[in-house]
């Protein structure tokens, strides 16, 4: 087994409004080794981007409150950090890129002042080998061509903006990449040629990778493990493979039947009823129970934890894997019976 | 199987948007957004059209209903020639031809009542008195899979798979022919997505709806779709039947367009094209055929002439100098 680089545990972010709290996070443990790409998959709500976020230490507080729970990155507990180590933390330890690149570049300064910018905020170094720096970060992401460093963000298409991204978060040569969505905006052609990048940094770089993502055919083509979420919390986790030929969750199960697949045609798809819970109103038992097809008794009354269904590779928050033959993971805090 | 009727013929659609510039606003150059497109959409298909941002696939479809006015070309519809009607007539013909959003929360007014926004289109026509409407709006909500006191709610208090639901009830409103569905779960979740695909294929058999799906997702596309048209930088590259055309791809573009998908299957080994490079600007395209500045199998002919569209057998059209041979 790998060394773990990145380790989220019991982690819980709840967000306080007028209106009531929200259990954004709500008790997630996710794992990401050395060298590792792992994929964090979701549909809108589920609390995937908010993890991201509570991993850079990005979440205003308030509104924002870390419940419980901690996030360790090479050993270093990270939910303790004051804001100058964080500054340390970010570019140094941690990089993240967005969606939508545009938004995260200024649009009035030059891709050039940007870039020296990030480069001497975190190293000691003059203007001249900043420069430099950039430019030999923006060749390793393909963009050769000469002037790039003096032109603005607009003056970019969205493939090469997302390209100056990665190459800024690259420059420092971060040990985990957060990557939020980050072909989403993009079309596939280009996509395609954002994978393909990311994938060679990481072979190249032993750069970890947190992929988030609700698109599961780039799960499929990028990672090696996938954590599941649904309504703030984790359901299923295990190997890609297995993933994809033997889900256990009845949700997993649901999103892979219902997206429409390139060389294979169905007559009809399946859908999952309903829609994802009111994150203020989360129902009292398994937060899938009132769109799940196989629910019982037991789902209404009580949450249930993750059981492990295979030892240490594949867990399932359902209880349908009650008693077979495994008991449940020690490390899930997160079980709670109503009324006992 | 008989020689399907045809519902809409569009030939040689053109659509430039002048660049204006200079102190005196003079037209200095032109934005070809669609140029030169032809298709047929016989009576129950679906037509569906894909392509990446900026290829003119949505211009196309708004063309069709004249929300943007073609620059020439010829629309038409049921024998009639859409490009010819005066603004009343349109109008009217509106009633025939309906569009589908992909933003259902942009195209509904957010201080009207998704009952109100449903019978908008009735008013517009003329359509029923009051009572007869609201008994209308009550149907089309039961139709699309919502509930009657949904009427009473505004648009913020849907999520985007009901918007999109009341988005569609609109559309059927007028008792529509063809419906055209510009990207209309593109913003939806997976799961939502599977819902409202669903909807629209019950209410096509239902009501003998006819659909031009434009949609940039090619699984979404194969999987609603009869025929398939394939756009690049404001032209039409291939057409073919649904199968035909993701079984057997002619267009280089194609091929470099579907093997780029990412497949939910990690055991699936695929031969990937990797496209260099970005979508040239339509306000300056690249001479002869315009993929040539992408094409792995590029000639020196295709820098020099557009190929044409044409028939290589079974109605499978393409647009490519390799298939010339």
């Amino acid at each position: 087994m790998t060394k773990t680089l990145l380790e989220i545990e019991g982690f819980k972010m709840h967000f306080h409004t007028d209106k009531g709290v929200v259990k954004a996070v709500d008790g997630i443990d996710i794992t990401v080794g050395e060298g590792e790409i792992v994929g964090l998959v979701g549909e809108s709500g589920c609390g995937k981007s908010v993890t991201s976020l509570s991993v850079m230490g990005l979440v205003p507080t308030p509104p924002g409150k870390v419940e419980a729970g901690r996030i360790q990155l090479a050993g270093r507990n990270l939910t303790q950090l004051n804001a100058k180590d964080w500054r340390q933390v970010r570019g140094n330890d941690i990089a993240m890129i967005f969606q939508e690149p545009m938004t995260s570049l200024n649009p009035v300064f030059t891709i050039g002042s940007q870039m020296i910018e990030a480069i001497r905020q975190h190293r000691k170094v003059g203007k001249t080998e900043a420069r430099e720096r950039a430019e030999e970060a923006l060749r390793e992401v393909g963009i050769s061509r000469k002037g790039i460093l003096n032109e603005y963000p607009h003056q970019l298409s969205g493939g090469m903006r997302q390209r100056v991204m990665i190459a800024m978060a690259m420059v420092c040569e971060p040990k985990l990449l957060i990557a939020d969505e980050p072909t989403t905006a993009l079309d596939v052609t280009i996509q395609a040629q954002i994978l393909d990048l990311m994938r060679r940094l990481n072979r190249e770089k032993g750069t970890s990778i947190l992929l988030i993502t609700h698109d599961l055919g780039v799960v499929a083509e990028m990672c090696s493990r996938v954590v599941v979420m649904y309504a703030g919390q984790v359901v299923e986790e295990t190997d890609v493979h297995t993933l994809f030929r033997d889900p256990k969750h009845p949700y997993t199960m649901g999103l892979l039947r219902s997206i429409p697949q390139l060389d294979k045609r169905s007559e009809r798809l399946y859908s999952i009823p309903g829609n994802v819970p009111n994150p203020r109103k989360m129902p009292t038992g398994c937060r899938f129970a009132p769109r799940c097809e196989h629910v019982h008794e037991i789902c209404l009354q009580s949450n249930p934890p993750l059981f492990e269904i295979a030892k240490e590779q594949h867990t399932s928050r359902c209880w349908l894997h009650d008693g077979e033959e495994k008991e449940e993971t020690d490390r899930d805090r997160t079980r709670e019976i109503v009324g006992s | 199987m008989t020689a399907p009727e045809k519902l809409l013929e569009v030939n040689h659609l053109k659509k430039y948007y002048p660049i204006r510039g200079g102190v005196f606003g003079r037209k200095v150059g032109e934005v070809k957004a669609v140029d030169d497109v032809s298709f047929t959409v016989r009576k129950g298909e679906t037509l569906g059209i894909v392509g990446e941002s900026g290829c003119g696939k949505s211009t196309t479809g708004r063309s069709i209903l004249r929300l943007e006015e073609p620059t020439s070309g010829s629309i038409t519809f049921e024998g009639e020639d859409l490009t010819s009607l005066s603004g009343e007539k349109m109008r009217r013909m509106r009633r025939e031809i309906q569009m589908v959003f992909q933003d259902p929360f942009a195209s509904l007014n957010p201080r009207k009542t998704a009952g109100l926004a449903i019978a908008e289109p009735l008013e517009v026509h003329g359509l029923g008195d009051r009572r007869e409407r609201g008994e209308k709006v009550k149907e089309l909500l039961s139709v699309v899979g919502l509930d009657p006191y949904h009427g009473e709610r505004y648009p913020h208090q849907f999520s985007g798979g009901q918007r999109q639901r009341i988005g569609i009830a609109r559309a059927l409103a007028v008792q529509p022919k063809l419906i055209i569905a510009d990207e209309p779960v593109s913003a939806l979740d997976v799961s939502i997505q599977s819902q409202v695909l669903n909807l629209m294929e019950d209410l096509q058999e239902k009501y003998d709806l006819t659909y031009v799906f434009i949609a940039h997702d090619l699984s979404v596309v194969r999987h609603i779709s009869d025929r398939v048209g394939v756009m690049y930088l404001g032209g039409m590259v291939e057409l073919a039947d649904r199968d035909e055309l993701y079984d057997h791809p002619l267009h280089p573009y194609t091929q470099a367009l579907l093997s780029a998908v990412p497949t939910p299957d990690p055991e699936a080994k695929r031969e990937r094209i990797i496209l260099s490079g970005d979508v040239p600007s339509p306000a300056d395209p690249p001479s002869g055929c315009t993929f040539h500045t992408r094409c792995p199998h590029v000639m020196d002919i295709c820098r020099e002439i557009r190929p044409s569209f044409k028939n290589y057998g079974g109605n499978h059209f393409a647009a490519c100098h390799l298939l010339e041979k």
